[in-house]
């Protein structure tokens, strides 16, 4: 995460558009959704936000987004732009990042599927200045939240892996030396100590060199 | 859903077959194969039933799954891999879904670019130019977990590729697939019709391959709604089913039909694509059956065959399991045959079938022979899948 708090103007927005198609101009749907398009790239702006890059939904999309890193991306819900971001959803499962979708359509029912599905936030009518603000703040808030809670559980899944590791090589340092279980946490620890290492990679090594020998 | 149709005679209760709802949402997406909802209720086929289908054009796959699970609509043509993938809970929060018919077999198909064909005019010359490390090609399809991304990944495996480790894989909307093509964006894709014919008319394809050639009457887009709609709608569902059994049966009747829904399908507010290139794909050339169900497009796009096109089968929906399996979209193996007998609602199937005059078939599998010589039937699930292995 770039950025440090909520002062959301230094958030580091994409916008994806709609690719252009030859011939769209000719179907209104198309058309139309070129024309939201533009209106959500000039509300932003003039809010005053950050618009790191104005992507097109093409097959480019998935390397700029991994170069970019963008702290949040914003797009169309109507727009054909949001297959090739599903893509991205998919195929990121695991690295997400908030994704705000913007609708003219006031409709409260795919405002809550869109969060329950994951997005972020979701901003309905309009762009107003005023109303732009508290909804990407409110998404930015909700995703680093949710972020949090991720690590929190990979961190104790980490720490308790790490655990079992350093308790096997206490054990084999106890059955090959005839330690007691302090003498050899405290020979772990200056190993550790020494080689400018953590205890659960000394612990880790102790236990791969074992593994070959045995 | 116990209680709801009856399993057996195709009879439910009597006096309270009414519709619960006069009017039905039903999202499609602008392709060749959404004929039978748009000539349902062109035709009024819909009203015959007691209802009305208020169509809405969708312009993305993801939009249109949000808006099912708003229900912002109420049903919708889309893709079989789709409905199971949200079922499954793929990318998204797991919903119950429903799938009451299957809408129609072939009509889609792989194109690669030209300067792709002129290296390799097949899929094992193909596998060839990848593992000697010339190539790493990319590929388009249009939904992660739909029927184009699995049945180009089928194709590719078959021929020894890998798609996800050998290819570049990405999703991109049908109308841009031609120009993205032309651009030398891509080297390949895999869409529905009309747009890959619109990538040969426009010169930017080298070499096409139809469905069929990968799955011989293959599944394709379904009648999709929720598992809720469903409970709360069940006489409203039987009438959509014997309404587009309806349209299924007379698109199929005869050319004349093909070409009547053609020009239906080719103006704006449907299709939005070239009226000839809409005849090629619907009214191409007589099947090989006889009577009804006799008409096909020369992309193999035929909706009904005596109800077997329509019918959807357990087997169809657990193929698609077993591919989302395969390619790591699941990351354990799902109970198929249990997710396949919620999903697909044969119960209801059968009496909208019923109310139409329609057999229906005796057993709910059917064996198909892949592109790579596989048999699938559905009566392995669990074997077949273990049996795939990705290409080296």
């Amino acid at each position: 995460m770039k950025s440090p708090d909520c002062a959301s103007p230094h958030l580091r927005i994409v916008v994806v558009n709609p690719a252009t198609t030859p011939g769209a101009e000719r179907d209104a749907a198309l058309a139309e959704q070129a024309r939201r398009s533009a209106a959500l790239r000039i509300g932003l702006l003039e809010s005053g936000y950050d618009l790191i890059a104005s992507l097109p939904a093409d097959v480019f999309l998935p390397e700029r987004i991994a170069q970019l890193q963008p702290d949040m991306i914003i797009v169309d819900s109507e727009s054909d732009a949001r297959d090739v971001l599903e893509h991205i959803v998919i195929a990121t499962r695991d690295a997400r990042r908030p994704i705000v979708l913007f609708t003219e359509d006031d409709a409260p029912a795919s405002m809550d599927a869109a969060l329950e599905a994951g997005v972020s936030a979701y901003i309905v009518a309009g762009l107003r200045a005023e109303r732009v603000k508290p909804v990407l703040d409110v998404a930015l808030a909700r995703f680093r939240r949710e972020q949090k809670l991720l690590e929190e559980l990979q961190g104790t899944r980490q720490k308790l892996a790490e655990r079992k590791i350093v308790d096997r090589a206490k054990g084999l340092l106890m059955t090959r030396y005839r330690l007691s279980e302090d003498q050899a946490y405290q020979r772990l620890r200056s190993m550790a100590m020494n080689k400018n290492l953590k205890l659960a990679e000394v612990a880790q090594r102790l236990i791969d060199v074992e593994d070959l020998l045995a | 859903m116990a209680g709801i149709g009856n399993g057996s005679g195709g009879a439910w209760i009597a006096g309270s077959d009414k519709p619960e709802r006069t009017s039905v949402r039903v999202g499609f997406m602008p392709l060749a194969d959404c004929a039978p909802v748009v000539m349902a209720s062109v035709l009024g086929f819909d009203e015959k039933y007691g209802i009305r289908f208020e169509l809405s054009r969708e312009l993305s796959w993801t939009g249109m799954r949000d808006r099912l699970v708003s229900g912002d609509i109420d049903a919708a043509h889309v893709l079989y891999g789709l409905l199971y993938g949200l079922q499954m809970g793929i990318g998204t929060r797991a919903r119950q879904m429903a799938v009451l018919m299957n809408l129609n077999r072939n009509g889609q198909g792989i194109t690669l670019s030209r300067a792709l064909a002129a290296k390799a005019q097949d899929a094992a010359a193909l596998a060839r130019l990848v593992r000697a490390g010339a190539l790493r090609p990319t590929f388009g399809h249009t939904f992660p977990t739909g029927n184009h991304a699995m049945f180009l990944y089928y194709w590719l495996a078959a021929a020894g590729i890998d798609p996800l480790a050998d290819c570049k894989v990405v999703t991109v909307p049908p109308v841009q697939m031609a120009s993205s093509l032309a651009a030398g964006h891509m080297d390949g894709f895999c869409v529905g019709e009309p747009w890959g014919q619109r990538a040969v008319r426009d010169g930017a394809a080298g070499l096409s391959i139809s469905s069929e050639e990968i799955w011989p009457d293959h599944p394709g887009k379904v009648l999709g709604t929720s598992a809720a709609f469903v409970a709360a709608n069940p006489n409203t569902c039987r009438a959509m089913v014997a309404a587009l059994l309806d349209a299924a049966r007379w698109l199929d009747a005869s050319r004349t039909n093909r070409e009547a829904a053609a020009e239906v399908l080719a103006s704006p507010g449907y299709v939005n694509a070239g009226r000839e290139l809409l005849q090629y794909c619907l009214a191409g050339r007589a099947g090989s059956r006889t009577g009804a169900g006799a008409w096909r497009g020369l992309n193999g796009l035929h909706f009904f065959d005596d109800g077997e096109a329509s019918f959807p089968w357990l087997s169809d929906g657990m193929w698609f399991l077993t591919q989302q399996r395969r390619w790591g979209l699941l990351h354990d193996d799902p109970p198929y045959g249990a997710v396949a007998r919620e999903v697909n609602r044969i119960d209801l199937y059968r009496d909208g079938a019923a109310m139409a005059g329609v057999p229906v078939p005796g057993s709910p599998m059917r064996s198909s022979t892949l592109l790579d010589g596989r048999v699938w039937n559905g009566r392995d699930p669990d074997g077949q899948a273990a049996s795939f292995r990705r290409a080296a």
